[in-house]
């Protein structure tokens, strides 16, 4: 039973990262294939119907966290507390740029709001990828459970390699969604940009799991399949690409992002929060199990939760679908 | 840990001021939408456009300043988190999956609608999002109701709190009627805010058309409103405190000694020291009328309590009186503009337009005192009688860092009040014949 609660919240955050991912992807990669004005517009309009929504299901996997594992979640939110509180400040730099922007009357807001977007989309990818970092190497822990290290302790290489990691990866997974969603000139630099951005996705995976190989021994054995199905979804993306199959690109976007997320969740497993050195135990799934109808409470709501939203959601979606244009 | 209070009362009335306007004014955008895309009416399409925008302003403060609330319960309130997540975690969690999602996707689809969208989905869309403002506040309202009253747990062996029954905590009368009050008092800001704005384009004597429609539909949603916070609404929640919050109304009232016949303070100060109220006005036995509906019943005042069991008094009764009082203004006041609506008056009783106009910010303000006296009135508690609030922070976060992220909020959120302020006035002074019909 803990294992179901395990997976659905490492189902919702996957949700989180495959589909924020993307809109905080073309906020990054936005800065820098948009020329002026009209295609800044339109990179945020390609995201404008999508990105609250996409939002929830952080929101939502944080309040299953809390319900199935508050130990956890207190441990983390209040240790990580001034990392926690930077994000909330990016999230909602984030989301005032977005949705005010186009209320603004004057050229100059807008430039303003363009910069501050691309700005707080990039750092917190790289922040989550840092959190990310963090949580697969482990952290120093009191016996109360409680975080016990320091900021500085935080940005260490390897949490800083899976951060600039995160930044590429999503910026990709942002131009493929970009050369899918807008027309013209804009689509096309969005999908030219995809070709040297793959490479750096390569080159920093490769280093990436060979790091976290490194740091993280007695990995459990399926977990050494992973890479093979990240590089199958990556060659994926380079050969949609290649034959301009935008939608194509953008599923193997998908898939990638899909498979890093479960290697990371297999490596957590079964902890919550590993303490660092490693071995030295941490908060897992077991020392803080859920009550039985807690668990099934809350397994209810969000597995209901995501049938309900997995029927309208595309429903809705496909109304909006389709080519955008730079007006 | 008082700043870790200050942050939370800080941020969560700032936030709360969003919410009041996306349940206030979703039933009316919900509305015009409707008409627009049913009747294929130009002037409803514009007001929908209009209010849709102003929904969306509203609902981008709210959605941002509302993350942080749902992050500071394990940031700033660790123990609290750890020891009542399995039940406090499922309201949220539900909040997430039934609520949030609702509503923000059918808002996206509603602002980024194209040309061609079938009218029933768009007239659709707009009742999902006002489902989903409504469903938002019930999930959070009750998560709040079982701290005031907890029911359908249970307490492990090593003190944390279990789920025992999430239909108890999410159904028990506490919850409801606290939900029922909440959500009347949003409606009837949500009406007084689109009886203020037809108001103001009256007094210009621009848009008078659309200004008549605004004045007729606000003030009725106001006036019903206004009367239903009163009766059932409040009356019932004020019985629930009185049950099972007695201390906490005693504050409240600002009685100090235990009576029968306890009559009802309508203003005066409360001098705690001297355990009295300074230059009040009684109205005689009211109170024990109010509390059990005999005006011969005995009302515990706070002298029944031990004193570390008090609130702070002073807050909490003049939160009390202020939600009380503007309550019954509002009550008039509706009143009064429904009258002279009836007899075709109230276009040229240009004063009850003024007063409509000048009223807008007050429903905000009873709203924040209303939720001032419930939490407040709820300490030293975090959850009623289970947990003290001075056992619920966080162990590793000191002062220093929590004053940091205080003047940090305080920041972020005077600039994001003055871009709302701006944008949404902004968008007032362009009015809705300016609106583009989708």
């Amino acid at each position: 039973m803990s294992l179901a609660a395990f997976l659905t919240i490492a189902f919702m955050f996957a949700m989180y990262v495959m589909l924020d991912g993307y809109d905080l992807g073309v906020a990054t990669v936005g800065a820098l294939i948009a020329r002026g004005e009209r295609d800044r517009s339109a990179a945020m309009a390609s995201i404008g119907p999508f990105w609250n929504g996409n939002e929830v299901w952080l929101i939502a996997a944080a309040a299953a966290l809390f319900a199935l594992f508050p130990a956890a979640y207190a441990a983390a939110f209040s240790g990580f507390y001034l990392p926690f509180i930077i994000v909330l400040w990016l999230l909602m730099l984030r989301g005032i740029a977005l949705e005010l922007r186009e209320h603004f009357p004057s050229e100059v807001w807008h430039q303003f709001w363009d910069a501050a977007f691309a700005a707080s989309s990039a750092l917190l990818i790289f922040v989550f990828g840092i959190a990310l970092g963090n949580l697969l190497r482990g952290v120093p822990l009191d016996a109360a459970g409680y975080f016990a290290g320091t900021f500085a302790f935080l940005l260490n290489p390897y949490a800083v390699l899976v951060g600039v990691f995160a930044l590429a990866t999503l910026a990709q997974h942002g131009a493929a969604f970009a050369a899918m969603r807008l027309d013209g000139d804009l689509g096309l630099r969005a999908a030219r940009m995809l070709r040297p951005l793959w490479w750096v996705v390569l080159a920093l995976y490769l280093a990436v799991t060979a790091a976290t190989f490194a740091v993280h021994g007695g990995l459990a054995r399926w977990l050494l399949a992973m890479p093979l199905l990240s590089l199958a979804a990556l060659a994926g993306v380079w050969w949609a690409a290649r034959s301009q199959r935008a939608k194509g690109a953008f599923a193997m976007s998908l898939a990638f992002v899909a498979t890093l997320v479960t290697a990371a969740a297999g490596t957590l497993f079964p902890y919550l929060l590993p303490a660092f050195p490693a071995g030295r135990g941490g908060i897992s799934i077991f020392s803080t199990a859920p009550s039985p109808v807690a668990l099934t409470c809350a397994l209810t709501v969000t597995l209901g939760g995501i049938v309900i939203v997995g029927i309208y959601t595309p429903i809705v979606w496909r109304r909006m679908g389709g080519k955008l244009r730079a007006e | 840990m008082l700043v870790d209070r200050l942050q939370f009362a800080f941020t969560i009335m700032f936030h709360y001021l969003f919410p009041i306007g996306t349940m206030g004014l979703a039933p009316f955008v919900a509305a015009y939408t409707w008409k627009a895309a049913r009747r294929r009416d130009e002037e409803s399409a514009r007001i929908a456009a209009f209010w849709t925008k102003i929904f969306a302003i509203n609902f981008a403060a709210g959605v941002v300043t509302g993350i942080p609330m749902e992050f500071q319960f394990g940031t700033n309130w660790a123990a609290f988190s750890r020891n009542t997540g399995a039940v406090v975690g499922q309201p949220l969690a539900m909040e997430g999956m039934f609520a949030f999602f609702l509503e923000s996707v059918f808002l996206g689809a509603l602002l980024y609608r194209r040309r061609g969208l079938p009218s029933t989905f768009v007239a659709w869309a707009g009742v999902m999002v006002c489902a989903g403002a409504w469903l938002s506040g019930f999930f959070i309202v009750a998560t709040n109701a079982w701290m005031q009253h907890p029911v359908g747990y249970r307490i492990a062996a090593d003190g944390t709190i279990l789920l025992e029954n999430i239909w108890r905590v999410l159904f028990s009368p506490f919850s409801y009627w606290q939900f029922a009050h909440a959500l009347s008092g949003a409606l009837l800001a949500g009406g007084f805010i689109v009886a203020g704005v037809g108001a103001y384009y009256l007094l210009s004597r621009r848009d008078e058309a659309i200004g008549r429609r605004l004045v007729r539909a606000g003030t009725i949603v106001a006036f019903a409103f206004a009367l239903i916070a009163v009766f059932p609404t409040g009356d019932r929640n004020g019985r629930e405190v009185t049950q099972y919050q007695p201390v906490k109304l005693a504050a409240e009232e600002g009685l100090f000694t235990t009576e029968r016949e306890a009559p009802l303070a309508i203003i005066g100060m409360p001098d705690v020291a001297r355990k009295r109220l300074i230059d009040p006005i009684f109205v005689p036995d009211f109170l024990s009328f109010l509390s059990y509906g005999n005006y011969k019943a005995n009302v515990n005042g706070l002298d029944a309590y031990a004193r570390e069991l008090w609130p702070p008094v002073e807050l909490t009764y003049y939160a009390y009186h202020i939600m009380v009082g503007l309550g019954t203004i509002f009550a008039a006041a509706a009143t009064i503009a429904v009258i002279l609506l009836a007899f075709g008056r109230l276009w040229s009783a240009r004063w009850m337009l003024w007063i409509l106009m000048l009223l807008m910010p007050f429903p905000f303000i009873a709203n924040e005192a209303g939720w001032v006296a419930t939490e407040v009135g709820r300490q030293p508690w975090i959850v009623y009688g289970l947990m003290k609030t001075a056992a619920g922070g966080s162990p590793t976060v000191s002062n220093g860092e929590t004053i940091f992220t205080l003047i940090g909020f305080a920041g972020m959120y005077f600039l994001l009040g003055f871009l709302y302020l701006y944008l949404t006035l902004r968008e007032i002074g362009l009015g809705p014949s300016r609106e583009r019909p989708a």
